[in-house]
This record gives structure tokens, sequence and C-alpha cells, in this order.
């Protein structure tokens, strides 16, 4: 035993302190931390974009303005809350209502622009503002109105009008702004017979940017809304309860029929409960492919070195494999458990006003089931069907080149399952989720992804034993490979690799 | 002979229907110092692989300090392969101490080992270096310290000599007889006939799988047909005419008188050949007795091998190496 764990210890040292493995560890969140950093920076920097509306019908301009400003508050109201969340030690209760943050809906929305908006909001929580707390950014408005250029205003038809500004659009000129000459984004042209019977003419949307939609569907959505408002109109309905029907948030509410009825109300915590085993198994499919690789890598070093010899004259064939699986498993887990580990700590180091942070709720989750329990167990049962796999092809290559051959079919193998989980994710309980549980190489992978949606014991039970056999029946076969192969000076042809792993020359 | 530190009784180890080691019997003594000779293919390295139960013989018997396998004893066995290598990345002193953990040594009390053996073989400045930054030489030196830093009762070194420049293989020699003299058994193969004729009190040559001959240098000698040197004024045939001749040749003629080398019969007696010379009045200026060499007891006896092991099929080659 004390020889398997010197070997083990020897492996993970290689890899965990190694100077790659630790630039990695440190690079990793700082990526991560850089990747937020610029999307933030890009979000704070991007350019304001211009658009302008020719709308020969003259009805729909201020809808279309309307909606991006509304939609713009909704950001900025976004922003406040979470700015507030952070900044006031008591979640902003002594704020008004409509500037403390809660749940937005359009009602809060009406009651937040009546408040007076962003400015009023931050003059209320000034005060109150923890000591030090940094000044709120507010969201740039991301889309404004120009005026026509002098040569579409003196347009006559909508073609001379989308010719007058195509090289607005192309770039070639800059749309006169009051922050100067800037870039057309998008033109929009509304004709004189806009309206939503079937013979009506079409709106136009105009913009190089094919793959930004974003303006387009707001400007969708607006156009839409007034073609409702001008049916509505035409029935006898007023503008005003037009309004008033607009702003009706339908409040529902998720509830889990198997908690009691005052703890039933889905909240984060349930979604992430049924979010984490998706969560963990890609997670495990990840770490089965980076460990399986430096098994395999691993291996066919010590064996390329001539190393394994001298292994093999202090310990048993037997002893260097679970010296190496032990190891390089544990390699695996190293990973997670240091990102896991680190998340909790800065979490817990960030005041979130009294509430529960996202990383607490992940720790609360999963300890407060047994997931961490079934995903350690499936953990190991995949990595061992892998690994073995990995350690065969080590043992019978001298070289990455000669293990490519066998490496394609087994990350097929690996990856097969990728395509299915999210049939397995929406529906655990469903055709593909149990015909994967029965697989064994992909027992592990289902049964995670099913681990929060109750599937029937008696199959988990059954593809489990299954599966554990089918290890069993791997690693004698795998085992008798890697002890033959690996002190054979030139890697052994598939055919004589089928005849050591059926017999163990005597 | 004390109860053998090693013992082989009709070993026999096959790969399907290549027969590697072919009925290998043998025994080694406490403090010998043992060699192991053959061509390539000759099944050395399988035989010292089945010794350290790396392999499994097919049949036959084998015990080894004792015990029936080595894997309880392979703490008290220190083992250098003919193909070594070490962990690139790993420092010179780390490998030394983590070979010997791996042979039951406790951490501090290795690496303390590891230390000591590199000063004492002039390495003590490259300890920490890793061993990919280490030349050739060197490398193959922590090789060698780490089969022998966890204080071996038995060595068994499979062709330590190869690749060596003469100084180290001078130190080598040495260290193998000091490693002798501290009551230590080895065992080594070579094809370097001298090292062997230097070192080993018996050595045992294979061809084939086989044993061919087991014995000490002089009993080899003995079993050997013996040559003379001889120079006389008389002509060859008043030479064979003496008798005990089995072949004779020219080996120099200048004047007068001729060198000639006499090959004598099996048995025959140098002495006895002198003295039959003398009775017939053959006049010799020369007469010198030639002991046969290890290398042509070598040749003699596994020669005719090296073109039979050529012709064998690859795989089985390698089976056997």
């Amino acid at each position: 035993m004390n020889q398997i764990l010197l070997i083990a210890w020897r492996e993970y040292r290689q890899y965990v302190f190694s100077r790659g493995f630790l630039i990695f560890l440190f690079m990793f969140p700082l990526g991560f931390v850089a990747v937020s950093a610029a999307v933030g920076v890009a979000e704070r920097t991007k350019p304001v974009r211009y658009f302008v509306v020719y709308d020969e019908t003259g009805l729909y301009k201020d809808d279309i303005l309307e909606r991006i400003e509304r939609r713009h508050l909704y950001t900025v109201i976004e922003s406040l809350d979470a700015y507030f969340r952070i900044s006031l030690p008591e979640s902003g209760a002594e704020l008004p209502a409509p500037f403390a943050p809660a749940q937005l809906d359009e009602k809060r929305l009406a009651a937040f622009k009546a408040a007076g908006g962003s400015s009023a909001a931050m003059a209320a929580a000034k005060p109150l503002l923890k000591p030090g707390a940094p000044d709120f950014a507010e969201p740039r408005l991301p889309y404004k109105l120009a005026g026509l250029p002098e040569s579409a205003r003196n347009a006559a038809s909508l073609s001379e009008i989308e010719a007058a500004l195509r090289p607005y659009l192309l770039e070639d000129r800059r749309i006169a702004t009051p922050e100067g000459g800037r870039p057309l984004f998008a033109a929009i042209l509304i004709p004189f017979d806009f309206g939503a019977a079937e013979d009506a003419g079409e709106a136009q949307y105009w913009s190089r940017h094919i793959t930004d939609t974003e303006l387009q569907s707001r400007i969708s959505a607006a156009l839409t809304d007034a073609l409702k408002r001008a049916k509505y109109n035409e029935m006898g309905v007023a503008d005003d309860a037009v309004k008033a029907i607009e702003s009706v948030d339908a409040p529902v509410a998720s509830f889990r029929p198997d908690k009691a009825p005052d703890e039933a109300e889905l909240g984060l915590k349930d979604r992430i409960e049924s979010s984490l085993p998706a969560a963990m198994t890609y997670m495990l499919l990840v770490i089965i492919f980076g460990v399986g690789n430096l098994l395999l890598t691993n291996t066919i070093e010590e064996r390329s070195n001539k190393i394994v010899e001298i292994l093999l004259s202090s310990v048993t064939a037997n002893q260097l494999m679970m010296g190496k699986l032990l190891g390089i498993g544990a390699v695996g887990l190293t990973m997670p458990t240091i990102f896991i580990a680190g998340g909790i700590g800065i979490s817990a180091t960030i005041d979130t006003g009294g509430q529960e942070s996202i990383a607490m709720t992940i720790v609360s989750a999963l300890t407060s089931s047994n997931l961490l329990l079934v995903y350690l167990f499936y953990f190991f049962c995949a990595y061992l069907i892998f690994a073995m796999i990995f350690l065969a092809i080590g043992a019978i290559s001298n070289s990455l080149q000669d293990a490519q051959s066998y490496m394609g079919p087994v990350m097929l193998l690996v990856f097969a399952p990728l395509p299915f989980m999210i049939m397995v994710f929406q529906e655990p309980n469903g055709v593909i989720a149990t015909i994967l549980t029965w697989i064994p190489i992909y027992t592990p992978y289902a049964v995670m992804m099913r681990a929060a949606a109750d599937p029937p014991l008696w199959e988990i039970v059954g593809a489990t034993a299954l599966m554990l056999a089918f290890a069993i029946f791997l690693m004698r076969t795998m085992g008798r490979i890697f002890r033959q192969a690996i002190l054979q000076a030139s890697p052994p042809k598939m055919r004589e690799v089928w005849r050591l792993a059926k017999k163990e020359a005597a | 002979m004390s109860e053998p530190v090693i013992l082989l009784e009709h070993v026999v180890k096959r790969y399907g229907g290549f027969t590697a080691v072919d009925d290998l019997s043998f025994a080694v003594a406490p403090g010998e110092i043992y060699g192991f000779l053959g061509p390539n293919g000759a099944g050395k390295t399988t035989t010292l692989r089945m010794m350290l139960d790396i392999i499994n013989p097919t049949s036959g018997r084998i015990v080894i300090l004792g015990s029936d396998s080595a894997i309880p004893v392979r703490r008290r066995i220190g083992y250098l392969p003919e193909e070594r290598g070490l962990y690139k990345k790993m420092k010179a002193v780390d490998s030394i101490a983590y070979f010997s953990q791996l042979r039951g040594m406790g951490r501090s009390a290795a690496r303390k080992r590891a230390m000591a053996l590199l000063e004492e073989f002039g390495l003590a400045e490259f300890a920490r270096s890793k061993c990919e930054a280490l030349s050739k030489g060197m490398a193959q030196k922590v090789q060698l310290l780490s089969t022998i830093a966890h204080e071996p009762e038995l060595l068994i070194l499979d062709e330590p000599f190869s690749g060596l420049d003469p100084i180290n293989q001078q130190t080598l020699e040495a260290l193998i007889r000091n490693q002798r003299a501290a009551g230590r058994t080895i065992i080594f193969s070579t094809h370097v006939m001298q090292h062997a004729e230097r070192l080993c009190d018996r050595f045992l040559i294979m061809a084939h799988g086989q044993k061919r001959f087991e014995g000490t240098m002089s009993e080899a000698r003995a079993s050997f047909a013996q040559r003379l040197h001889v120079r006389t004024t008389a002509p060859m045939e008043a030479l064979t005419a003496l008798g005990g001749v089995a072949g004779i040749r020219v080996e120099d003629k200048s004047g007068a008188e001729t060198t000639y080398e006499i090959e004598l019969e099996d048995g025959a007696d140098p002495q006895a050949f002198l003295e039959r010379a003398v009775a017939a009045g053959v006049m010799l200026t020369r007469f010198e007795q030639a002991g046969a060499t290890l290398h042509d007891i070598f040749v003699s006896l596994a020669g005719d091998d090296e073109e039979a092991t050529a012709d064998a099929r690859p795989a089985m080659k390698e089976a056997a190496e």
C-alpha cells in the first residue's frame, strides 16, 4: 500500500506542483476575471449606435423611442439593484419602495420612473451607502435616434430615401449627431400603408450589422405593440385602458410537489439543485478527458524512457497501475476542488447584504443533499472505466503518434453522450435517459444527470451493478494488456493486443 | 556451497512457439560475483526478469533469497535493467531517493543516502539538477546509484557496462568489487568478456536459451582445448608425429625457424607434449602454453548462435530480450 501511495504521490506532485499547473491555476480565475472585466469594459465602451427613422405615416417614431427608453430603464434598475445589494448595509431596506432592490415588473418600472428615475434613487440612497462605496456607473443608452441627412429629407419615395441613406449605412459617410459625425447603425423605413392588414406595406430595417439583432427586435416589438394598440382603439378601447392592460404582468410562481407547502415555492436554490447535476456531468466529461490524456502521456513517457522496468523490479504491475490511477485521479479532483473552495472563499468575503450568495447556495445545495456523494461515487466509476482504457493504450504505445490510432475511437466513446445530454436534462426519466443509464460506460453520466429527478431506484441499482461488473471486467482485461505490453520493446499489433487481452502469458 | 542466493531449476520460458529460455538450472552462492554471458537473444534478460518475478516462467522453479518469489524480497534486491531511464523532470537526488523509497527506505533516510552517494561519486553539484540536464554518463551514474542506494544484499545488473566510457567502466568495476567486499552478491550480464574475466568468480554462458557452460575461469580453460606456440626448425610433420595434436598452423616464418600454433587434443597435457618433443630430438627455441581467453571460450560456445539469432523472427527476439 505504501508503494502504491508513493507512486500516486509522485504522479500527483509531477502535475500539481508543476509550473504549468500552477500557472494554469492562477491564470484560469484571472482569465475569468479578465473576460468578465473585458465584457464590462466592452459594454461601457460600446459606442452609442445611431439610427434614423423615416416614417411616412408619422405615427410610430415615438413608440420606437419609448420602447428603447423603457428597455434601457429596465437595465438601469437592474444595475441599481445589484449596486444597492453590495453598497447598502441592509439590502436597501430604508430606501423607498421603487428604489429598493425587488422584483422588477411593469408596475415597479412605472413607479420608479414616476419617482424620479435613477438620479432620485441615488439621491435617496446616498446617506445610506456604506463608507467607501464606489460610485454608481449608470449604463448608457445604447441606441439613439439621429436626424435624417439632408439628402434623405428631400427624397420623394422609400426607394429614393434608401438610396440616399446607403452611403451612411455603408459607413462611407457619417451621420450628424450632437456628438459630431457618427456611423449610421440602422435605418427604419415605415411606408405610408404600414399596418396589420394582410395587404399592408411592411416596415424595412436596414443595417449592415446583420448579426446584431437587438435593435431590430426592439423596433419590431415597438411596432407590434403600436399596431395592437391601434386595433384596440378600433375596437373602442381607450388609450389609457390599453396602457393599463399592457402594464399587466401575470404573477406566476413555481412550486415543487415533493416539498412541504410552506417550502414548496421554487427558488434559486431549487433551480441550482436541478441544474447542478448537469453542470457536474459536463465537469466530469472535461476531467475524464483531461486526466485520461495525462495518464496516456505519462504511461508513454515511462515506457519510452525505459523507466518502467526499474519500477517493475520494485513494485508489481498491479501496484504501479493502482498508484497511477490514484495519483492522476487525485489530479483530476484537485482542479474543481480548488475552484469550488476558491469560489466559496471569495463568495464568503463578499457582503451580499444578508442575502445568500450564489456560491453559498451551490454549497448548500451540494451539502444538503447526497449529490456530492453521488457525484464522487460516479466520478470514480467513470474515471476507472476510462482511465483503464487510457492506461492500456499508453502501455501499447511508444509515442503519442502510436496512440493516435486508438485514441480516435476512444474519444468518440468519451464524447458520444454529449449530444444526448440536453435531452436527458430536459427529460431525466425519458427513453434516452433510460437507454444511456443501461450502457455501462455512460451509466455515470446518465445517473448524475438524473440524480435530482428521482429516477426509479431499481433502474439505478441495476444499471450501477451492471456498470460495476463492466468496470471489473475492464480492469481485468485492460490490466492484462497493461501488465504484458508495458515491457515490450515495440508496440504490439492489433491482433496481439486482442491476444493479450484474452489471456495472461505464463 | 552454503544456501544459494539464487537457485534456478529447469526453468523454461516460452512465448507461443518460441522458447526463450530452455531448461535452465544454476545456483549463485552468497558473496559471489556471477557473470551471465551470452549473445543477443540468448535469453539473459528474460532470465533476469524471471528471477525478479517481473515475468513468470512457463515452468521450473526459481528461489531467490530463500523465497519462491522475488516480490516479498524485492527490498533486498537492487536491479539495473539493460534499458534504463529516469524521469526527465525529476532532480537527481529525488530520483535516487524515490527509487530507494520504493524499495523500502524511509523518506529522510533515502534523501540522506542519495546525497551521500552523489557526493561520493562526484555528482554533489548536480544533485538538484533535473535528470534531463545531466550528461549521458552522469545519468547512468545516477541510475546505478538508484540501484544500490537502499543497500541491497543482491545486485542484479543487466549489461551494466554498456554505454559507459572507459573511465566510468573502471568506476563501475571498482563499485562492483566494493559491493562484493561489503558482502553482497552480484549477478551481471555482459557482452564485454574482459569485464567478466576480471570480475567474475563464476560465470554462465547461455546461447539460444540454453546453458552452454557454468563454472570458474580455470574450469572453463581446463575444459577447453589447449593451445601451444612453438618455434623450431623442425617441419610440421615432425610436430604432428609427436601425438596429441588436433590441429597445427604456421604463425610466422623467419630464417630457418618457423613459429607454429598447435591445438592439442581434448585432455592432452602440454608438458607431456614437451617431453615427447625432447625425447624425439625436436629442438624447440620457444615453447609457450597459451591459455584460452574467455573470449575464445565464449566464441567457441556461443558464436554459432549469433547467426541463428539473427534469423529468429523479430517478435521472438524481442520477447527473449
